[in-house]
């Protein structure tokens, strides 16, 4: 039974970390209607960045995590003038192909700057695992856990309730109209990558705390990629518990049935899951289902 | 907007449709198709091995331009689809010990039915949601083809396939792979063109433009997306089994989610709903890939950190600007851009 329950519990903050990198996708899509397929190239900037000021330049906490958080803000904007900003206004196709491009580039970009060693990963929540009646739980997870459900409902109040976010909101609807409605796309699409690369840097920040950190660790972008479909693109409160079902399911599986057949099944369970629940519902569980005209 | 070149006038649909218009036409493509065959004669060794390659990739790319600039579906999984062509392929002839000629469609066909589990899922979901499962493609076709009984594929060390032979004669050099492949692909590329043309490749058209409408007009949506998923990951099986019987020895990490990721890249550079444009993309991009790999001793010893990734990084980096700046500067890719010259030269003096 604590077995069980140390799967479960963990399983489900790690889901809630792979909702963090989800509700980055989302925050994306809400204020500028692209997908970012490049979610895990920006996590792995954003740690970069955190390595960069704390270990690299080895700045105390308090001056480094600002500094990268600047510094986050700053490339989410330079990646949005670089890539996005004359795609205003284009189909649904160039924004998936312009992500590729930014995810190919920034892999390439990343190998050549910080190079393909593995870094060792500042620990900035404690990294010492708390045992509760033998239940072990992973404590960096546990905060990220939390912060994670803090940034879900905050950006969930400022998207549905405050004025500026219903504007950004109207951007993922359709360009044109919000622009005919007083709206500055532009600003919206430069807020959203700037979110964007705070909230990647926030992700790296949680799942590689007091771990280490190299370009492969963008492989958690595809892993969320699940999480977001299962949600609906547009759902940040939804991530939560799409985000839970799925770590749940992916640690249950990985501990109980792995073993059974010996084969890494968990890797790809979540997404089967996926394509199943998408063939029923095909804007996922609290998307928006949108009627289309000519 | 098309226009024939001076004294042309088709008189009939037939005409109309024709591939090759006007005897100077003809001459080139003939003179193009004999300086191709005799390619083993004056290529030098590196310069054959990299057309047979780029000419295998040319198939799964033509399979993608259907798929994905004519029907519009965009697909992130057709390494994958290549990937389970090459193991249908190698464990067909390995075990029957049938002949190339059937196992290559066989192996398209493979594919084709894993391709069709993604058709059915593209004609319930749209857009980002469709784009984004074809990535589980990937992560399905490494699960499976991984764990499958070692014996039969390999597993994670590969499998090794014996040379593709007819009635005694081997391909097992280079010179006669090359002439296999320009065969297939020739095939394939009429087959391709012949699909875009007729009713079939109008209502692929009719389905990316606006799908609601084509419904509307009368066009089966559900089949055209199921059929385009089909076609897209039969070209891509093909090209697996001739990647096979060509290297003789294939393993997941050949299929991976860069290489799907690349292929599109060939498409956006080439141009999109142009079946010369894919072809034209590919050689450009595998043009840039080998001058870099050209200049990889150059660039080593500028970044020396990088080690073995150099390649792969300085590779990504170029595609991903020529992606991003063919989407900038001339997003319909190269093969327009040489359309509009082509007609502005044929109407000269007149500027339309």
């Amino acid at each position: 039974m604590t077995l069980f329950l140390t799967f479960a519990i963990n399983g489900a903050l790690q889901g809630l970390l792979y909702a963090l990198v989800a509700i980055g996708f989302s925050v994306i899509y809400r204020a500028s209607k692209v997908f970012n397929i490049a979610q895990g190239e920006l996590l792995v900037l954003g740690g970069f960045l955190v390595w960069l000021t704390l270990m690299e330049w080895a700045l105390p906490l308090y001056l480094g995590l600002p500094l990268s958080l600047a510094l986050a803000v700053a490339s989410g904007w330079l990646i949005e003038r670089i890539f996005f900003k004359r795609l205003v206004g284009e189909q649904i196709f160039a924004m998936v192909m312009m992500s590729i491009a930014l995810l190919i580039f920034m892999r390439g970009f990343m190998l050549v700057v910080f190079g393909p060693d593995v870094r060792a990963f500042p620990a900035i929540f404690p990294a010492k695992p708390i045992i509760f009646q033998g239940v072990m739980v992973i404590q960096p997870l546990l905060f990220g856990g939390i912060l994670t459900v803090l940034i879900a409902f905050g950006l969930s109040y400022f998207f549905n309730r405050t004025r500026a976010g219903l504007g950004l909101t109207a951007v993922a609807e359709d360009h044109r109209t919000a622009m005919d409605l007083g709206i500055s796309v532009r600003r919206a699409s430069q807020i959203a990558w700037m979110l964007g690369m705070v909230l990647a840097m926030f992700g790296a920040v949680v799942s590689m705390n007091g771990n280490s950190i190299n370009f492969l660790a963008s492989g958690i972008g595809f892993i969320a990629i699940p999480v977001a479909l299962l949600a609906g693109l547009e759902a940040i409160t939804g991530m939560l518990l799409a985000g839970v079902l799925i770590g749940v399911v992916e640690r249950l599986t990985a501990g109980y049935i792995d073993p059974l057949i010996g084969a890494n099944f968990a890797s790809i369970f979540p997404l089967l899951l996926m394509l199943l629940i998408l063939t029923f519902r095909p804007s996922g569980f609290f998307g928006w289902k949108t009627i289309e005209r000519i | 907007m098309f226009r024939n070149p001076a004294g042309i006038f088709p008189l009939s649909y037939r005409q109309d449709m024709a591939l090759v218009r006007s005897r100077p036409q003809i001459a080139v493509l003939l003179a193009f198709l004999v300086l191709l065959v005799l390619g083993p004669l004056y290529f030098s060794p590196r310069m054959l091995a990299v057309m047979n390659t780029s000419m295998i990739m040319a198939i799964a790319v033509l399979g993608l331009q259907i798929n994905l600039g004519y029907a519009g579906q965009i697909n992130l999984g057709q390494a994958a689809f290549m990937g389970v062509g090459a193991y249908s392929g190698g464990v067909l002839a390995n075990f029957s010990g049938l002949s190339f000629i059937v196992v290559i469609p066989l192996a398209g066909l493979a594919a084709a039915a894993f391709g069709y589990l993604f058709g059915v899922m593209a004609s319930r979901i749209k857009g980002f949601y469709l784009a984004l499962t074809t990535l589980a493609a990937q992560f399905v076709f490494h699960f499976v083809f991984i764990n499958l009984p070692a014996d039969w594929t390999g597993g994670a060390k590969g499998l090794a396939i014996a040379p593709a032979s007819l009635f005694g004669f081997q391909f097992n050099t280079e010179g006669r792979l090359y002439i296999l492949i320009l065969v297939v692909l020739v095939l394939m590329t009429y087959g391709a063109f012949s699909i875009v043309r007729g009713r079939y490749g109008r209502e692929l058209i009719a389905v990316r433009d606006e799908d609601t409408a084509a419904g509307i007009m009368g066009v089966d949506v559900v089949r055209t997306k199921v059929r385009a998923f089909l076609l897209g990951a039969f070209f891509a099986g093909v090209a697996g089994a001739l990647w096979g019987y060509y290297l003789r020895y294939i393993s997941v990490d050949q299929f991976t989610l860069f290489n799907s990721i690349w292929m599109i890249g060939m498409i956006i550079v080439g141009g999109m709903g142009s079946i010369t444009g894919a072809l034209i993309g590919v050689v450009v991009v595998r043009a840039i890939q080998e001058g870099i790999t050209s200049f990889a001793p150059v660039l080593a010893d500028a970044v020396p950190s990088l080690g073995s990734e150099l390649i792969f990084a300085s590779y990504n980096i170029v595609l991903g600007i020529l992606i991003a700046g063919s989407l900038l500067i001339e997003p319909k890719g190269l093969m327009h851009r040489w359309n509009t010259i082509k007609s502005s030269y044929r109407i000269w003096p007149y500027p339309y």
